[in-house]
């Protein structure tokens, strides 16, 4: 059984975004480029599930749609354990956009199961991996929290209000998951950086797709203002100024 | 004739029998791996005089030391008796050193003197071990095992000496009835033979003769039995210590493949290709005994597990597993038990058991704060915590293995360059406000070089508490009008807490990086508030390159102060007493003791120490990777307890020198409830509180 995760290539979450073409594009300057999160948990989960040998899972794919610039990040996937890589040499500009070209370059290659981080820490879109599900005409199950293997069938849990529910899907399909499905994020072993330096990415085209959507422009919330200090002594200032300035009493 | 023959027989089996065990000890060293060259032999030379000779570590604990170094000296002296009865047994003459006339009586008296010196410091170490419960002769790893073979051990030592009087009282006893000449001077020996009167000639042939053999078979025993008992350090203690590590304490070893590695990966050539044969080690740090360094096992066969280690480790002080004399009795066990069948079947023999797991745990591997109270207090300089590092890289480095917040401290040194999760774009958040300037290399004219580099680090940067110190401390650089600018966004992590916490991948990388960006500003001299950066800076850089003068903040206060240059008005000084939290990496690793005290001796109300200072003090609980992450469990966590020791001096202020122990004393303070009559401030900011205006 193989199974492929998709990995966005997105700011380091601390990055201080700046934007650029009149607020329409990001400054991709300085910026230092990691996995989505949420992709992180996934390869994880699913490297996981590929080192526990019941599972049946033989093999972990990457696959990412993205230009030669974010090889480093496809590295990083595969010295974490990830067995090969593809990529799809592209820019992505929507969501409709990723998800055609990841669905084409996933339908020509081998999966069983194909894991999607439920949304990218950059653009926040959540509808890349319903998508693909839907270009694949396989089914998908989103806001997955945990995905085991017995007897060879996925087992999959969601958190909802107030419990846990427990999906059957029949293989192939698309788990849509969230950060719950693996602890943490595994870390690179030496071995591992070692030989992801040499391990395969396979290169594909991209495909013909439209752009359903434009990014109009991006704007920052106001900076949050100073902290206002009153005097212990004086209750009626504090009284005053959460009437008059705060409105909130 | 007869006695020649017997004991040359009897000589020649202990021989065989102790070249036996060299043998088969030879056999296992060459199963380890390298260490460092021993080079320096002068060093090494005043070393074995002062620790081993001078027994300077021993006399850490006086009362008990002085009987120790009692019999070791006792033992240095007797050895020239045992050598001659040796060359009497083969040669069938007797005294037969004695041609060296006064220097003989000399030696003789002595050894005579020393044995009963011996004899009753045994006696109280029987009785201490046995009836006192001396609480680091406990222990999970203190098996009735160790304490059997100290019983053996000290029993035959006690028959060692008993035997050597009474065969000195019988061989005077023969002499003076005789009326032939004696050889040496005998002052115990003789009281006693004053005590037997009535004793024939005969009587005391018998007497010499009995305690002869005894004397001379207990030492061939002895010394046979020596190798298989933790008493095998009578031998390897004084090898042990003229082969010291002598890198300063704090400085861990430099893993040349991952520096290998590392190169290739920052070479755009190189980075997607297969790194060259050869280059790539077998395993990445140590996970068996096989892979420990030569002077790993010697370490570990020179442990008589006293127990001194584990008495002074904060983390076993505090109920954690963690115990160093653990890990040394480890190392020896599962050598003993692989050793052999590896030399029988090959290096590659595995029994699916490990050093790492099946006897040191992950829980004791990563309770460690690299404090080097062990160090310190090792009276054979036994270097316990680089072969925990070792463990710790195995894990992280072959397995992925961390715990969970070191793996996101892992992350966040890659990614953004701190231990935290903040962007290098807040890094000069700290300078805010400020009524002066701090100048950032990036923004000078190329011509302007400043002397120092201030570096900041990221507790500096982003610790809000700790950013009020870096505050206090470029005040007073602008005060002095030092010449000096810091990297401001271009600073990143050292990688310290990564390669003591066993990541020395990213340790690697983060320092190649320091180093480039340094040497694009040509920095010469480095100014640092962080022990830890201190540390990195001036004893690892080297390893990979980066060679700079580095000046801990403490040390430059000092001189300031003393130079006239900085004037301090100790009336300013809040409170009623100071006192001074020894951080472990200017202490222990550095040797910075004097400069803190000198520094608040010209504050009012001056110091108070603690009980545990100076080299005996006590870690705060965040180094080596654990300001990080949860302590393990325990009965206590160490910041209270040290925090708890600071409060007992009654002083009001506690000054720290660190931002890990800023925060640990402050959280400390916290947990006692007395965040509001104590203060904690950095050496830095009192300075800054006392200076003139």
């Amino acid at each position: 059984m193989n199974i492929v995760v998709c990995i966005s290539n997105v700011p380091d979450t601390t990055t201080r975004i700046k934007f650029a073409e009149g607020s329409s594009a990001i400054d991709t300057a300085g910026i230092q480029w990691v996995i989505n999160p949420w992709d992180e948990l996934s390869l994880t989960r699913a490297l996981e599930l590929r080192d526990d040998p019941s599972s049946g899972v033989k093999k972990v794919t990457v696959a990412h749609a993205g230009p030669a610039s974010s090889e480093p990040t496809i590295r990083k996937a595969l010295a974490i354990g990830a067995d090969d890589a593809i990529r799809v040499n592209c820019t992505p500009s929507d969501a409709y956009y990723t998800a055609s070209q990841l669905a084409a370059a996933i339908g020509k290659e081998g999966f069983d199961i194909v894991i999607c981080g439920i949304e990218s820490s950059d653009f926040n879109g959540s509808a890349v991996g319903g998508m693909i599900s839907e270009f694949l005409g396989i089914p998908s199950v989103s806001s997955v929290s945990g995905i085991s293997m017995e007897n060879g069938m996925p087992v999959i849990t969601r958190e909802i209000d107030g419990g846990r529910e427990s999906v059957k899907v029949t293989l192939p399909f698309v788990a849509i998951v969230q950060k719950g499905i693996a602890k943490e994020p595994r870390i690179a072993s030496m071995r591992g950086i070692m030989a992801a330096r040499t391990k395969a990415v396979r290169l594909y085209e991209p495909v013909d797709a439209d752009c359903l959507t434009e990014i109009a422009g991006f704007e920052k919330p106001a900076p949050r203002a100073a902290c206002k200090y009153v005097d212990p002594d004086d209750p009626g200032k504090l009284i005053e100024l959460l009437q008059n300035e705060a409105k909130v009493i | 004739m007869l006695k020649q023959l017997i004991f040359t027989v009897i000589l020649v089996v202990t021989i065989a029998a102790f070249g036996y065990t060299v043998n088969r000890l030879i056999k296992l060293f060459r199963l380890t791996k390298p260490a460092f060259p021993v080079r320096d032999w002068g060093k090494r030379v005043n070393l074995l005089l002062k620790v081993a000779l001078g027994q300077s570590k021993i006399f850490r604990r006086p009362v008990v030391g002085f009987f120790h170094a009692l019999v070791f000296w006792g033992f240095c002296i007797i050895i020239f008796g045992s050598i001659e009865m040796v060359i009497d047994g083969i040669s069938g003459a007797e005294r037969s050193l004695s041609f060296l006339g006064p220097v003989y009586d000399v030696l003789m008296a002595a050894g005579d003197i020393f044995a009963l010196l011996v004899g009753i410091s045994i006696i109280i170490f029987t009785i201490r071990r046995s009836l006192l419960h001396v609480k680091r002769f406990t222990g999970v790893e203190m098996k009735s095992r160790s304490h059997v073979d100290a019983i053996v051990s000290l029993s035959l030592i006690l028959l060692l000496m008993v035997s050597l009087i009474l065969m000195n009282t019988g061989y005077l006893g023969l002499q003076l009835l005789s009326g032939t000449e004696i050889h040496g001077s005998y002052p115990v020996s003789r009281f006693i033979a004053g005590l037997l009167p009535g004793l024939s000639a005969s009587g005391y042939s018998t007497l010499y003769h009995i305690n002869w053999w005894v004397h001379i078979l207990t030492i061939f025993f002895f010394a046979n039995y020596l190798p298989y008992s933790k008493h095998f350090h009578v031998f390897m203690s004084v090898p042990n210590v003229f082969l010291s590590r002598l890198d300063p304490p704090g400085k861990l070893d430099n893993m040349e493949s991952i520096t290998g590695e590392v190169k290739l990966m920052l070479n755009p050539d190189t980075a997607y290709s297969q790194a060259p044969a050869g280059a790539v080690p077998e395993r990445f740090g140590v996970k068996d005994a096989g892979d420990v360094t030569w002077k790993n096992y010697f370490d570990s066969l020179s442990c008589t597990e006293c127990g001194r280690c584990t008495s002074v480790c904060p983390a076993n002080l505090t109920g954690k597993k963690l115990s160093p004399r653990k890990v040394m009795m480890n190392l020896r066990a599962r050598m003993k038990e692989i050793g052999p069948l590896m030399v029988k079947n090959g290096q590659d023999y595995t029994d699916n058991r490990s050093l790492v797991r099946d006897y040191v745990s992950e829980e004791e591997l990563w309770a460690c704060t690299t404090c080097n109270a062990c160090v310190q207090e090792c009276p054979v300089n036994i270097n316990q915590p680089s072969l925990i590092v070792d463990m710790r890289r195995y894990l992280v480095l072959e397995e992925g293995a961390a715990p969970g917040e070191l793996k996101s401290v892992f992350s966040n040194i890659e990614n953004n360059g701190a231990p935290w999760q903040y962007p290098a774009d807040d890094r000069l958040n700290w300078t805010k406000n400020l009524d002066f300037e701090i100048p950032v290399f990036a923004g000078l004219p190329a011509e302007t070089k400043p002397e120092y580099l201030f570096w900041v680090g990221c507790a500096g940067a982003f610790d809000d508490r700790y950013k009020k110190v870096v505050r206090a401390f470029a005040g007073i650089l602008n005060r002095l009008n030092v010449s000096y600018a810091v990297l401001g966004k271009e600073e990143t992590c050292t990688g310290d807490p990564a390669r003591r916490a066993g990541n020395e991948m990213l340790f690697q990388m983060q320092a190649m990086q320091v180093i480039e960006i340094l040497k694009n500003y040509e920095v010469k001299k480095i100014i640092t508030t962080c022990p830890h950066c201190f540390n990195t800076f001036k004893n690892e850089y080297p390893d990979l390159g980066g060679n700079y003068e580095v000046i801990s903040y403490l040390q430059f206060l000092e001189s300031s102060i003393s130079e006239g240059k900085l004037k301090l008005d100790h009336r300013k000084i809040k409170g009623t007493g100071i006192t001074f939290h020894d951080p472990c990496y200017l202490g222990r690793a550095n040797n910075i003791y004097s400069e803190p005290r000198e520094i608040i001796k010209t504050l009012s109300p001056g110091l108070v120490e603690m009980k545990r200072n100076k080299s005996f003090a006590l870690c705060c609980g965040a180094g080596g990777g654990q300001m990080f992450k949860e302590a393990e469990k325990g009965d206590q966590e160490i910041f209270i307890e040290r925090t708890g020791e600071a409060l007992e001096t009654g002083a009001d202020t506690i000054a720290t020198a660190c931002p890990f122990c800023m925060t640990m004393i402050t959280d400390g303070l916290k947990y006692k409830n007395r965040e509001e009559n104590v203060r904690n401030l950095d050496i830095a900011e009192l300075v800054a509180e006392a200076m003139e205006m």
